[in-house]
């Protein structure tokens, strides 16, 4: 776009793949239809063809984390339209990500917490997934949501890591310390 | 077969007989004198004297010191400061450590507003990639990590920043698991550990190379979930003071409607990030659109005095090959997994796991002194050997650890299971900043900074995965200190006395250039 000549402020972030701000579709002069892609990850071709998408417009609902170990009803008491889903693929046709998105609605609806939450992995929050469902899922926040019950409430606890907070508190460093900081300011 | 291609297949057929080979760490000597020799920040003419203000006769590269010699956008006769918007608490920028610090303030009670650039998450924080070192198992303890990152630093450190860094990675690891951050684990749940460049053992907490924005991901939900006021499109360009040496709020400038807004605050979070994008000496950023060092310039204004605003880091390998991805990252935890560097004969060149200021000084040396390889558009640079982490750790490692960048290079039918690529050094990270105590506190009273605006904490070289320990610790301490401060303080009164001596000062200094600062944003438009 700055090579054409134009400033831009909407629809560019990170220039990394990975914000989600500058989804675009995109036609090669050799192509029938249009894909989607991310505009700072894609090569101009000579006489492609290119439209902006807009932004996320979805609803965030306000979905805190449960006090208990989560089951799929946490999740449907937030995004009940989940259980919606036609199987269209609509949304894995348009995500540039390349993720299997109605898969993995298709998993949180039978309640796989566990997997869906690994397929959003790389999902950049861009919202089109949202935006092309027909009964209003909206798979990425779906995805968002299921990440942080799977990672807050984790099967096996970090063992290591709760004795580490333990000695520091309880003062296990403190005399480690002491001489290093002594031999540090002199 | 073009001269890079001869080059490249030297780099296919000794991949084999490399695997074993073993190459000599640096000794304290041989680094200093690499760096001395090749390290950007050693360039005398890349540096310019600053002329007044409150780092007066220190030195910082010419991009910057224009900038913080720079006119304010904001004229003399503005008309009144009438505020749109009183809060305790004024957060400036987006990223990981604005989002911190308001998710603490808000637990906290205080009445927050935060104001960014682009949308809320677009920073460096969501690109960030390999990981934040946290001493977590059994053989570590927070006293290695603070040894390595003090030599890793040159022995520059702010000690006091740096313990309170260490010492506070464990909690706040446990904090993001609570908010449901997914970190990668092993079998038995404890954290999955990698190494990292200068760091004695492995240290780093991560999720695949995805590590930023899963944080972001997560933090900037949460501030959402908390109805945090957030203005977008909206950079702060000027900050307010009572005239007497404290901050009382700010202005903003609403880009969609060129408006101005003017904010009263009882303190000030400065979380504006680093400055890829300034191109310091002409070189390629990893830094995301909005990295352009506005903080350092709207404080030094202000008053507020920076610390080792000469020091930058350059990352070792950034892309530079195909043009388009020219400063795109590829990750340090690739090198950790086993990839090698060679240059045009084929041959290591250093051993890849030194700290970063050596791995990138001694790129620049290959390039120099022409063992490096030229691409098309007239770059330079050496072989990156990926295809070697998956001979070394076993088919399929790649594509578990680093699914986005075999993603990035794929878009351009690039297969880094397959063959190397080409990578020079990087504008990666600001090493220092704006000065802070304990709390974060600048010596602009009620103005607190946090995250990469400021400096002290990673002294003269940030070790990987410092950086984003570093911006969840003192985005809370900030978030913490500043909701303390404001719910003993009332309002102060709003003036733009800081510029009038701002501008007093530069013209009896001389300085009549037309550049304005802060920046805001790169201008990339093709001049026609
Ligand atoms: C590609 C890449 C990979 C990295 N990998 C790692 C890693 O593996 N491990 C590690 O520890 N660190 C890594 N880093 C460094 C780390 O990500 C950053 O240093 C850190 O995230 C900075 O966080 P921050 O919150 O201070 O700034 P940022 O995340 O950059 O946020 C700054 C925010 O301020 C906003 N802003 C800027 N100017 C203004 C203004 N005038 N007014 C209002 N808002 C403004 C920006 O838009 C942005 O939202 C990496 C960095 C990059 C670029
Ligand atoms: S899953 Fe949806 S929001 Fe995520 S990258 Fe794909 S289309 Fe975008
Ligand atoms: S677009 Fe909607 S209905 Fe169609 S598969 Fe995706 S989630 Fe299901
Ligand atoms: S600008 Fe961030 S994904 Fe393209």
């Amino acid at each position: 776009m700055w090579h054409l000549g134009r400033p831009m402020l909407h629809g560019v972030g990170c220039l990394g793949g990975v914000c989600g701000a500058c989804p675009i579709s995109i036609r090669l002069p050799n192509q029938m239809a249009p894909k989607t892609a991310l505009a700072c990850q894609t090569l101009v071709a000579e006489g492609a063809e290119m439209a902006f998408l807009p932004g996320d417009a979805s609803k965030k609902e306000i979905a805190p984390l449960p006090a208990e170990t989560p089951n799929q009803n946490t999740l449907f008491q937030y995004y009940p339209e989940t259980r919606r889903c036609v199987a269209c693929g609509a949304c894995t046709s348009i995500c540039p990500q390349g993720i299997d998105v109605m898969a993995s609605v298709r998993e949180a609806m039978n309640g796989k917490l566990a997997e869906t939450a690994d397929r959003f992995v790389d999902c950049v929050m861009c919202g089109l997934c949202a935006a092309v469902c027909d009964v209003k899922v909206r798979p990425h926040r779906v995805g968002l949501y299921t990440r942080r019950l799977i990672g807050a409430f984790q099967e096996n606890e970090a063992t290591q890591l709760k004795k580490r907070i333990e000695e520091i508190g309880s003062g296990h460093y403190k005399e480690q310390w002491a001489a290093l900081m002594e031999e540090a300011v002199h | 077969m073009s001269d890079i291609d001869v080059s490249k297949e030297r780099v296919n057929t000794s991949r084999a007989a490399r695997s074993q080979q073993e190459m000599p760490r640096l000794s304290a000597e041989e680094k200093d004198d690499l760096v001395h020799r090749y390290h950007p920040d050693y360039k005398k003419e890349a540096y310019a004297t600053l002329r007044f203000g409150p780092n007066k006769g220190e030195q910082t590269v010419h991009e910057l010191a224009r900038l913080l010699e720079g006119e304010s956008p904001v004229p003399a006769d503005f008309p009144a400061l009438k505020p749109a918007h009183q809060v305790d608490i004024l957060i400036i920028g987006g990223g990981g450590a604005g989002a911190t610090a308001a998710l603490t303030a808000k637990a906290a009670g205080a009445k927050i507003l935060m104001a960014t650039k682009l949308r809320l998450g677009d920073s460096n924080t969501v690109m960030a990639e390999g990981g934040m070192q946290v001493a977590v198992s059994p053989e570590d303890s927070p006293i290695r990590h603070f040894v390595d990152s003090l030599k890793g630093g040159h022995m520059a450190n702010d000690r006091v920043l740096l313990k309170q860094l260490v010492e506070e990675g464990p909690s706040v690891a446990q904090w993001l698991i609570d908010l449901g951050v997914m970190f990668d684990r092993e079998d038995d749940g404890n954290l999955s550990l990698r190494a990292g460049g200068g760091s004695s053992l492995p240290r780093l907490l991560r999720c695949k190379d995805y590590t930023g924005l899963e944080l972001m991901r997560v933090l900037k939900d949460c501030v959402l979930n908390e109805e945090v006021e957030v203005l977008e499109f909206s950079p702060v360009i000027e900050l307010l003071t009572d005239g007497k040496g404290s901050c009382t709020g700010a202005i903003l400038k609403d880009l969609d409607n060129d408006r101005r807004i003017v904010v009263q605050a009882k303190t000030v979070i400065l979380a504006t990030g680093g400055i890829g994008r300034l191109h310091i000496q002409g070189f390629p950023t990893s830094n995301h659109f909005g990295a352009t060092g506005d903080g350092l310039s709207i404080t030094y204004r202000a008053g507020a005095s920076l610390t080792l605003q000469d020091t930058f880091q350059y990352h070792p390998t950034g892309a530079v090959f195909p043009e388009a991805m020219a400063g795109l990252l590829v990750t340090e935890a690739i090198r950790s997994a086993g990839a090698h560097l060679l240059n045009a004969k084929g041959e290591r060149f250093v051993y890849e796991l030194e700290t970063r200021d050596a791995v990138a000084s001694a790129v620049i040396r290959e390039c120099l002194e022409g063992r490096g390889i030229q691409t098309p558009a007239g770059r330079y640079g050496v072989w990156i050997d990926m295809p070697l982490v998956d001979q070394i750790n076993g088919e399929g490692t790649l594509e578990k650890r680093f699914p986005n960048m075999i993603r990035q290079f794929s878009r351009y039918d690039i297969d880094i299971r397959k063959e190397p690529v080409l990578v020079y050094p990087t504008l990666h990270y600001q090493n220092g900043g704006i000065q802070i105590d304990a709390e974060g506190e600048s010596t602009l009273k009620n103005l607190f900074v946090a995250g990469e605006a400021s400096g002290g904490i990673h002294g003269r070289n940030r070790l990987m995965g410092n950086s984003l320990l570093d911006i969840i610790v003192y985005g809370k301490r900030a978030g913490a200190a500043a909701s303390k401060r404001a719910a003993a303080s009332d309002f102060g009164p709003l003036s733009l006395d800081h510029l009038s001596r701002f501008r007093k000062e530069r013209s009896e200094a001389g300085v009549n250039s037309d550049v304005v600062s802060p920046m805001l944003f790169p201008d990339y438009v093709k001049k026609q």
